[in-house]
């Protein structure tokens, strides 16, 4: 199977242009980097996929086993570099997948030459024999799998294409419509166990890929502890605190994020 | 209070307005008295502090992305936590007014009660686990299953039908099928380690082998058992020198003696190799090539491996070839055993069968004797070949008997060849009343056929032989009479009761004066020392009828039938009866 089908690979910008691949997180597919596409663009060749059970991404494809830890996803995430024979890769990943761009790096550390890590979190659970406060508990986790529960239905049929309000951009809304952040419930049941239960915190000392970490305000899935922990972790990363709240500033923060994406890339390696 | 106004404070549902972030602007009344919270507690925090952590991140992580990028969300399944800790199962409907220039974003939320809406759900979502967890059940057992149908019982390696699934697959894989490189291992003298030392022992030492092999076979490379003492190591990717050295290392770890239940044991084995390519493209020819190669190994005196070299035809390699397979055909059970009707030619009714050996080959289909009863005959495996023919025609003559007791007719007389090695073996007589006894046949319903060459050949022994069986009551029959040079006197010294003639002249019947005399002159010999004449190969209506003429008793060939299955013989009569009706 080509990753380029099973995950429903999107390729823009500038072909000759540097190299960025986005990964989505949790929640959520590609389309939501779509606000900060447009400052890139020109410059860079960008390239964007679903992860597999998310978006448009070949749901056939999906194997429990394989996708049971991280390391499954960021083998996804290498073959599509692979295939595309992609080099120079600066990553930017948000959420969940920030640890997966960890696993990537450390496996293939030739591929990627920087690593942007938006609103990412090593581990969510609060771990008392170390003093680490992720931020929740295990049963925390426990009800964000009985809610996806709960949403299962409305989740498998897909966005009720009902847009009511007038979006920003409504060219954007139309192309949208009933797809955006479509999710086999089964699938996102599973990822959300996978990444909100992983533990990545060993990784972080062996990556040698300079990283960026975006830390957002007021973000309950990566509060100011979880990102200063990670730029701490991450040697020769730089922290970028960001005036946008929530845990998605690429979306509700689109201008804010892009900026402090291409100054970190004009900026010397 | 404008109507307006009225109808949001008192809507028959939850209504709020807050910031892209969710901090709360206004509240209706509905809502707090549903939640019993205040409106100052409420206003200036974030709407998703009232949901449990669970909905908070989803709020977070899919909600308020989808409310920014398409403008709305539907019907999501929340929980409000109300002033009294308790949580109301809700259903969250928000839709988004993007900012203008005079004021911010809105998102205007609709929160209606969805208790029972929800319970629906979760009867609906328990049942549709419990059903997926009964479909995993079954698909554990059948896995369980297809282990069993596909792995072999003694040493758990993939047995031939995993194997043959194995290579169809490696062979069908486009444009790369010729890489797959088959290593057929053959056990040197094992039959002695079971012989000398026990079965037990001699399964132990197998399951030994396979842990060998797969330990000294590549990773990715299946090791299969295809029965008895021999095995198969399948490879992809290798070329030539790949695949002879690892044939030379299975040989190696093979040699390095085993200890079994305290007895050290040398071992070594033969192995054929062979390469996917033109003239080997199925899972069939490869493993026969690679069978030849082992031959060749076996011939060149054990201990080595030879690869398959398709220019090379080695009558000799053949030939050891064939009886290999004649020899696990035999133990595997793929002989059977087809019955002819007899005819009498006078009533046109079956007065016996003769029982007739066929091969069912695993790759050549189904052989009649002729490709592979001489190679028997002249290894001595004619012996349990014919002792097994003889049981199980037996067998099947008592089962006739029985059934066709109850359905009033006469039972079934039986007729099965008895070879010459047979013959000259000592305990020929013992063989035939043993089985007689087991089965529990009457003896006058059982014909013995014996070749008119093998009385030449050792007449005075046949003579002591027959003698011998005559006196357990069987009936004898000279089979292929007239090719064997004996004269009438000669024939005379056998205490036999049938004489069949030879197909070849019942197949020049009618149309050369020659052969019509030949036949003629046998019935009349037969007649004149008191025998039954039998006609063999009668395949048209003319001999049948030149042969009634001829006053010959019993004839039998595809006219009336071919040898068939023991199943297929009611169906059989019930035709012939109609032929000759």
């Amino acid at each position: 199977m080509l990753s380029t089908l099973r995950n429903h690979v999107t390729v823009l910008g500038n072909p000759e242009g540097p190299v960025l691949v986005f990964a989505h997180g949790f929640g959520c597919d590609q389309n939501m980097w779509r606000r900060v596409l447009p400052a890139f663009e020109a410059s860079h060749r960008i390239v964007l996929f679903d992860h597999v059970g998310a978006g448009r991404s070949d749901v056939s494809t999906y194997d429990k086993q394989k996708y049971s830890t991280l390391d499954g996803y960021a083998a996804d995430l290498l073959q599509i570099c692979e295939e595309l024979d992609l080099q120079d890769v600066t990553l930017v990943a948000h959420s969940v997948s920030a640890m997966m761009a960890v696993v990537a790096a450390i496996a293939s550390p030739e591929r990627f030459a920087r690593l942007v890590l938006v609103a990412p979190s090593p581990c969510y659970v609060d771990d008392r024999s170390t003093g680490y406060v992720g931020g929740f508990s295990e049963e925390d986790i426990e009800g964000l799998l009985e809610s996806l529960d709960s949403n299962y239905f409305g989740w498998a049929s897909a966005m009720a294409p009902m847009v009511m309000g007038k979006p920003e951009e409504p060219q954007l809304g139309e192309e949208l419509t009933g797809s955006f952040c479509a999710a086999d419930p089964e699938i996102a049941s599973d990822f959300a166990r996978v990444t909100f239960l992983s533990d990545s915190r060993d990784l972080l000392h062996q990556v040698r890929t300079p990283a960026l970490v975006l830390q957002c305000s007021d973000d309950m899935l990566a509060p100011t502890e979880v990102g200063d922990y990670v730029h701490e972790q991450l040697a020769g990363s730089t922290l970028v605190r960001l005036a946008a709240t929530g845990h998605c500033p690429h979306i509700s923060a689109p201008d804010e994020t892009s900026e402090a994406i291409l100054r970190y890339l004009r900026s010397p390696g | 209070m404008t109507d307006f106004e009225r109808l949001f404070s008192q809507a028959p549902c939850g209504y709020l307005t807050t910031s892209d972030d969710g901090t709360i602007t206004t509240v209706n009344d509905t809502f707090l008295r549903w939640t019993g919270h205040q409106e100052s507690d409420l206003v200036g925090t974030r709407l998703q502090k009232l949901f449990p952590i669970g909905d908070q991140v989803l709020y977070s992580t899919h909600c308020q992305p989808l409310l920014r990028m398409v403008g709305a969300v539907a019907e999501i399944a929340v929980e409000v936590v109300g002033v009294d800790r308790v949580r109301r199962a809700a259903l969250l409907s928000a839709a988004r007014e993007p900012a203008t220039p005079e004021a911010p974003a809105e998102v205007r939320v609709v929160i209606f009660s969805a208790h029972e809406r929800r319970r629906y759900e979760k009867e609906l979502l328990a049942a549709r686990r419990r059903a997926e967890h009964s479909d995993a059940q079954r698909a554990d057992a059948e896995a369980d299953l297809a282990r069993l149908v596909h792995h072999d019982g003694l040493t758990g390696l993939p047995n031939r039908t995993a194997l043959e699934a194995h290579l169809a697959a490696l062979l069908a894989r486009p444009g790369c099928g010729r890489d797959v490189a088959l290593l057929y291992v053959g056990l040197d003298h094992f039959k002695v380690v079971n012989d000398s030392l026990g079965r037990a022992a001699g399964d132990e030492l197998l399951v030994l082998v396979g842990e060998r092999l797969t330990a000294g076979a590549p990773p990715g490379a299946m090791v299969a058992r295809l029965g008895g003492d021999e095995f198969v190591v399948v490879e992809t990717g290798g070329d030539v020198q790949g695949v002879t050295s690892l044939a030379a290392g299975l040989l190696v770890s093979l040699a390095v003696p085993m200890t079994i239940e305290g007895v050290e044991i040398e071992t070594s084995a033969s192995i054929g190799a062979a390469q996917s390519g033109a003239d080997s493209d199925t899972a069939e020819g490869l493993l026969r090539n690679a069978d030849i190669a082992m031959y060749r190994a076996k011939a060149r005196g054990r201990n080595t491996w030879e690869l398959h070299d398709g220019t090379v035809s080695d009558p000799a390699i053949d030939r050891l070839r064939l009886i290999g397979e004649l020899r696990r055909g035999i133990e595997r059970g793929e002989l059977r055993v087809h019955y002819q009707p007899r005819i009498d030619l006078a009533t046109g009714e079956m007065e016996s069968v003769e029982a007739l050996v066929r091969w069912q080959h695993p790759t050549r289909g189904l052989l009649s004797p002729a490709h592979f009863i001489d190679l028997a005959e002249e290894t001595g495996l004619v012996r349990p070949l014919g002792a097994w023919v003889l049981e199980e025609a037996v067998r099947q003559a008592v089962q006739w008997r029985d059934t066709r007791h109850t359905t009033g007719r006469t039972p079934v007389e039986m007729s099965v060849n008895l070879s010459p090695r047979q013959l000259a073996a000592g305990d020929v007589v013992e063989v035939v009343t043993g089985i007689l006894q087991r089965h529990g046949l009457e003896p006058a319903l059982l014909t013995l056929e014996i070749t008119e060459t093998a009385l030449v050949t050792d007449a005075d022994a046949a003579l002591a032989a027959l003698t011998a069986l005559k006196r357990l009551g069987v009936q004898l029959a000279v089979d292929d009479f007239g090719t064997g040079y004996s004269s009438l006197t000669y024939l005379q010294r056998f205490p036999v009761d049938e004489l069949k003639i030879d197909q070849s002249f019942v197949a020049g019947l009618g149309t050369g004066p020659g052969d019509t005399a030949i036949v003629a002159s046998c019935v009349q010999l037969a007649h004149a020392i008191g025998l039954r004449a039998v006609a063999e190969g009668v395949e048209t209506e003319d001999q049948r009828r030149a042969l009634v003429e001829l006053g010959c008793d019993v004839g039998q060939g595809y006219l009336f039938s071919r040898p068939v299955p023991a199943v297929d013989l009611d169906a059989t009569v019930a035709a012939v009866l109609e032929l000759a009706g």
